[in-house]
């Protein structure tokens, strides 16, 4: 009867902490995942603490040079630590990736939710709204804002964010399809609430663990499209350090130093994996068909 | 008689459906006094449900309701959605058939009874949760203060419509509508249950109608008892009457088909069955709706809509040929 000990001991919402923990423990893929994400989050925050060099920092006696103690990964054509400027780096994807996708979020949440609970015209309105903007390219807008504001990592993370909205929309709006449907809806109606308090108090707790993992698989998305939208100059501006943007400076150098390429290439392959991976895990551990 | 707490005069409700329209309650009308246990019996699909949820427009935007329910000298049907709101909950709650699904998973119970407190009156955090005891204690759920920090699916079913219940009264209605509140229980459970709605009007004088396909369940706690076929009254009689001289071949059907092991020398009796359907909504029958399942029916059944007449007093019966089998 021990089980019976633990419900007495232990309060409901540790119990529940406790199994999430030893399902979380049990997705080797997913922890690995979880530790890639913090590293590069740890080394985006502590980057003036951790990397070598300042990312502008030159060493005209190392140009090109391949990896050494004094530079690990080696320097590019203006003897910038490239360790330094990949540690550098993270901070502009790992900004682009989070603020994107809370934009995302905070705009498309309410309205897809707000599509889901009225029904009615106002969804196929929001819904008619949502398939043109998932016809429409999010470079192209990114281009446009890039024309008209200049291109910044602020105006990136904007199109990257404006661009993930109507997904979302999609995801918030099927959810609260769904959840109007059940039972405590109209018990809550029947006990005086309004559409905001059902909408924000009711629907919106109930929705949380898939807009979790929806937002761990949004945030790859926005931290390879910062590296498309720096690449192409639309982006982080040199001499700023950012995956790339190191990609578009070591285009030059693809035969002399493929190294160049290489790093920063890297450095997004496994950022987005890893968000992507841990995104699958809390997926599958937050699904209460789970019981592994 | 007192004077009556909700006085509901010519109810219809019509659901516009792509089929056409649903007559599902016809010109109904009923008091209800402060302080008394009205059930409304009837099978699947005659309309109690859709009478009651009516009352406070808990109803889809496809239904058209009409007719004027007069609580505490304000007619609801007329009501803003505003005040409606002031009135859900507070005046008139509901308790429902599911409690299993009816409480929302992911909060704590202590939490959603809270909610309808600081909502209604105004309680702060501390008040709520100090009341929110008091009800649980009310609605007999042992370690109170344990029960409040538990999520909805740690609760067994009976316990999680004590919790409805609690949650129905924690403002102190004047009227506590309960829509099949047992069904989804088991049998044991079932009789706490009701006795807790027994208490419960003893202790706080509160009005309840009883929604049920049980006629067992009403003969325990109902004051007064009101037929209900194809969205119409059949009958309504104070609860002694209808069990001892029921008038309506229907209710008589209805309590026909109650199993009673204790009878003795009736143990073998065979459950008799009124046969065949409930009769479609789709147009009102300008006939009494239940011609076709009566014994008794006849040319003046088939040709006219009976009216009610009174049997009795306070015994009311929609029927050209009434009375005992």
């Amino acid at each position: 009867m021990t089980a019976v000990d633990t419900t007495v001991l232990v309060s409901p919402r540790a119990r529940r902490r406790m199994l999430l923990r030893k399902r979380f423990l049990r997705r080797p893929m997913a922890v690995a995942g979880l530790v890639v994400v913090v590293v590069f989050v740890l080394a985006a925050v502590l980057a003036p603490v951790i990397a070598p060099y300042s990312a502008g920092a030159t060493d005209f006696n190392a140009l090109l040079s391949h990896s050494s103690s004094k530079h690990l990964l080696g320097t590019d054509e203006l003897g910038r630590d490239e360790l330094s400027r990949l540690i550098w780096g993270a901070r502009a994807s790992i900004q682009a990736g989070f603020f994107a996708t809370m934009l995302a979020m905070v705009v498309a949440v309410p309205i897809g939710m707000i599509a889901g609970y009225y029904r009615g015209w106002v969804d196929t309105v929001i819904a008619r709204v949502t398939d043109v903007l998932l016809a429409f390219p999010f470079i192209i807008l990114a281009v446009g804002l890039a024309a008209i504001l200049g291109p910044s990592l602020t105006n990136a993370t904007i199109a990257l964010g404006v661009g993930a909205v109507p997904g979302l929309i999609r995801i918030a709006r099927g959810e609260a399809l769904a959840l109007r449907e059940e039972d405590f809806v109209p018990a809550a109606i029947a006990n005086g609430a309004n559409d905001l308090t059902i909408i924000f108090r009711h629907i919106l707790p109930n929705m949380a663990s898939t807009l979790i993992v929806q937002a761990t698989l949004t945030i790859p998305g926005a931290i390879i499209g910062e590296a498309v939208l720096s690449f192409l100059g639309l982006g982080v501006q040199p001499p700023t350090p950012s995956w790339g943007v190191m990609l578009q400076d070591a285009q030059s150098y693809l035969s002399q130093a493929p190294r160049l390429a290489v790093y920063p290439g890297l450095a997004i392959v496994l950022a987005s994996l890893a968000f992507n991976v841990l995104g699958d895990g809390l997926r599958d551990i937050l699904d209460p068909r789970t019981t592994r | 008689m007192a004077a009556p707490l909700l006085e509901v005069t010519d109810l219809s409700v019509r659901f516009d459906t792509d089929d056409g329209p649903v007559h599902a309650v016809d010109r109904l009308s009923f008091t209800l006094a402060p302080g008394e246990v009205l059930g409304i019996v009837g099978e699947s699909g005659c309309g109690k449900s859709v009478t009651c949820m009516s009352l406070v427009r808990l109803l889809p935007e496809t239904a058209a309701i009409s007719g004027r329910a007069v609580f505490d000298g304000t007619d609801l049907l007329a009501l803003s959605q505003r005040r409606l709101r002031q009135v859900r909950g507070r005046q008139i709650s509901f308790v429902f058939q599911e409690p299993m699904t009816s409480l929302n998973p992911v909060f704590k119970v202590g939490r959603q009874i809270g909610e309808v407190l600081t909502k209604h009156l105004g309680l702060t955090r501390g008040e709520a949760r100090e009341r929110t005891i008091e009800l649980l204690r009310l609605v007999r759920i042992p370690a109170p203060e344990r029960r409040l920090d538990e999520y909805p699916h740690q609760l067994s079913g009976g316990m999680r419509q004590r919790v409805m219940i609690a949650m129905a009264l924690a403002c102190d209605p004047k009227v506590l509508i309960a829509d099949e509140p047992t069904t989804a229980l088991d049998v044991t459970i079932q009789a706490s249950v009701l006795d807790l709605l027994r208490d419960v009007r003893e202790r706080l004088g509160t009005a309840i109608v009883l929604i049920t396909h049980n006629l067992g369940v009403v003969a325990d706690i109902a004051d007064r008892v009101l037929v209900m076929y194809a969205g119409r009254k059949a009958e309504e009689a104070p609860v002694a009457d209808l069990y001892t001289a029921p008038q309506h071949p229907y209710t008589i059907g209805l309590l026909g088909a109650i199993p009673r092991p204790q009878d003795g020398e009736d143990t073998a009796r065979r459950l008799r069955e009124i046969p065949g359907r409930v009769p479609s909504l789709r147009e009102l029958p300008a006939m009494c709706a239940f011609a076709d399942r009566c014994p008794r029916a006849d040319e003046l059944s088939r040709s006219q809509v009976p009216e009610l007449r009174v049997v009795r007093p306070e015994h009311l019966v929609a029927c050209f040929h009434p009375g005992p089998e």
